[in-house]
């Protein structure tokens, strides 16, 4: 075949089988999770690279979740939960022991379905880590918030009105609120369970615009439902089913030519 | 991989992609009668027959016009991913070189609309041989649409090398001819251009076929060589 590959192109594709220690975020290495008796994920081996936007994909129950919040250790604070395998994060197995869970948390932000603000104002809320760590400088304070806000496209909605209540915001600012607040702490990586199922489709837009800008900073990792949006925002797409990895593969590809059928029902809306 | 496009949980989806689909075998039936009338008036100078030829053009042309329209609804409201994008990108270039095929047909009778003399007849029958050939090969490809026939679809590309062959034959032997008769040059140059008519169809039913690969495999093997096509089947 010949075509004359556009720049863009050859930038983003990567070998997602054979990433170098540099281009690699994230590394899971055979994974499995049980709740109770029952698997959830099963043997999943796959390298998240860096500074992208990878996109989790599957039906209610396949596991894409759960994947996604082994990632910061979420899972530990459910009952009956065995994880088995290993995640690195900077040549730093995740689940060895003596690992700091929160020093782990603070360099992997969450932002969840339902936007989450604390009762607070919308300035407190993106100091809220920072206060945590102890710092009070009021210029450092400032210079955050602003900079958070900026990077999380909310600071000139709210620039006037720093010190109201975060729950004034909508339901789109209330999220991008949150992911200010998960940025204020400069994690490596950023999770998004679902982040915009609970906002109209312009507030998605939104979202989706500022998660592009985001990858340039982060690793960000996206679960969602909607297929379209993974199709938007993601360079790399995992297609999950029944607890295991079926294919992972860079978006352009997931979407034109998959290779799998399982994953060419599923994103054509066919009975599997 | 399978490609039913009847499985979707839509069934109102299944329908759209079903009836796109018709439209398409529709125009292309259309279109291989259009040829075949063309080829008739021109080996037995029916005069009235290519002026229906003429004249049915139009349908072919808006068939193109709708069949886009649908693509574009499907495109919009549906968002399709996958072997149903291929399809209906497949869809779209098909009916752009079914349009061409018909405008292809027209000019052939357009050019039977005159009479010919009897000594350039072995030139008419000649042709008309090459026409029956291109013929075959719209109708093979048509038939590998239907079924999303790889295979077949495969056999039609690998034939059109037949076509460009008797293109070859047939103009060397009317340039002969209009070197012995420089006279009849005007009148044979028409049936020049019909020659050139039937490569091209030829050409065109060589891109279906590559259509069809593409959404069958998701392979594009535009500009590739038969050995690597093969290869990559």
């Amino acid at each position: 075949m010949i075509s004359i590959a556009l720049q863009q192109d050859v930038a983003m594709k990567l070998d997602l089988n054979n990433l170098t220690d540099e281009q690699k975020a994230l590394q899971i290495k055979n994974l499995n999770l049980f709740y109770g008796d029952k698997q959830a994920l099963k043997d999943i081996n796959m390298s998240i690279p860096k500074g992208q936007v990878t996109a989790f994909i599957g039906p209610s129950g396949c596991g894409k979740s759960t994947l996604l919040r082994c990632i910061n250790r979420m899972n530990d604070l459910v009952e009956n939960c065995k994880v088995e395998g290993e995640i690195f994060l900077n040549a730093q197995n995740i689940y060895a022991k003596g690992i700091d869970v929160a020093a782990l948390r603070r360099n992997v932000g969450m932002v969840f379905q339902r936007p989450n603000p604390f009762p607070k104002s919308i300035y407190e809320n993106v100091v809220y880590g920072l206060r945590l760590q102890g710092i009070k400088e009021k210029r450092k304070l400032d210079e955050v918030v602003e900079h958070s806000l900026r990077s999380a496209a909310l600071w000139d909605e709210v620039k006037d009105r720093l010190h109201d209540s975060a729950f004034g915001l909508s339901g789109g600012q209330q999220q991008r609120l949150v992911i200010a607040r998960s940025i204020a702490i400069e994690p490596e990586v950023l999770l998004l369970d679902e982040p915009t199922s609970a906002l109209d489709p312009i507030s998605t837009l939104v979202i989706e615009e500022l998660i592009n800008d985001l990858k340039n900073k982060y690793t960000v990792v996206i679960v969602t439902h909607n297929m379209q949006q993974a199709a938007r925002v993601s360079d790399q797409t995992a297609f999950m089913h029944m607890g295991e990895l079926i294919e992972y593969t860079d978006t352009n590809t997931l979407f034109t030519t998959p290779d799998k059928k399982k994953t060419e029902d599923y994103i054509t809306g066919r009975y599997g | 991989m399978e490609h039913n496009i009847n499985k979707h949980i839509s069934g109102r989806f299944n329908l759209e992609l079903e009836n796109v689909r018709n439209h398409v075998l529709n125009m292309g039936g259309l279109v291989e009668q259009q040829l075949n009338s063309a080829l008739d008036a021109l080996s037995k100078n029916d005069a009235e027959l290519a002026k229906k030829v003429c004249d049915n053009d139009y349908k072919v042309n808006a068939m193109e016009v709708s069949i886009d329209e649908e693509c574009a609804r499907i495109i919009a409201r549906r968002q399709p991913a996958a072997s149903d994008l291929r399809l209906v990108i497949a869809i779209t270039k098909t009916i752009v070189d079914l349009e061409r095929i018909g405008d292809e047909a027209q000019r052939i009778a357009k050019v039977a609309l005159a009479e010919f003399h009897t000594d350039q007849q072995h030139l008419l029958v000649n042709i008309e041989t090459m026409g029956r050939l291109v013929l075959t090969m719209l109708h093979d490809v048509l038939d590998a649409f239907a079924r999303m026939d790889v295979q077949r679809a495969f056999m039609v590309h690998k034939n059109d090398v037949k076509i460009d062959h008797e293109y070859e034959v047939q103009t060397q032997q009317i340039m002969q001819f209009m070197m012995q008769a420089p006279n009849t040059i005007p009148k044979v140059m028409d049936l020049m251009w019909v020659v050139r008519s039937l490569e091209r169809i030829g050409d065109r039913c060589q891109n279906i076929a590559e259509y069809i690969i593409y959404f069958v495999n998701g392979k594009d093997i535009r500009h590739t060589s038969t050995d690597d096509i093969e290869k990559t089947l």
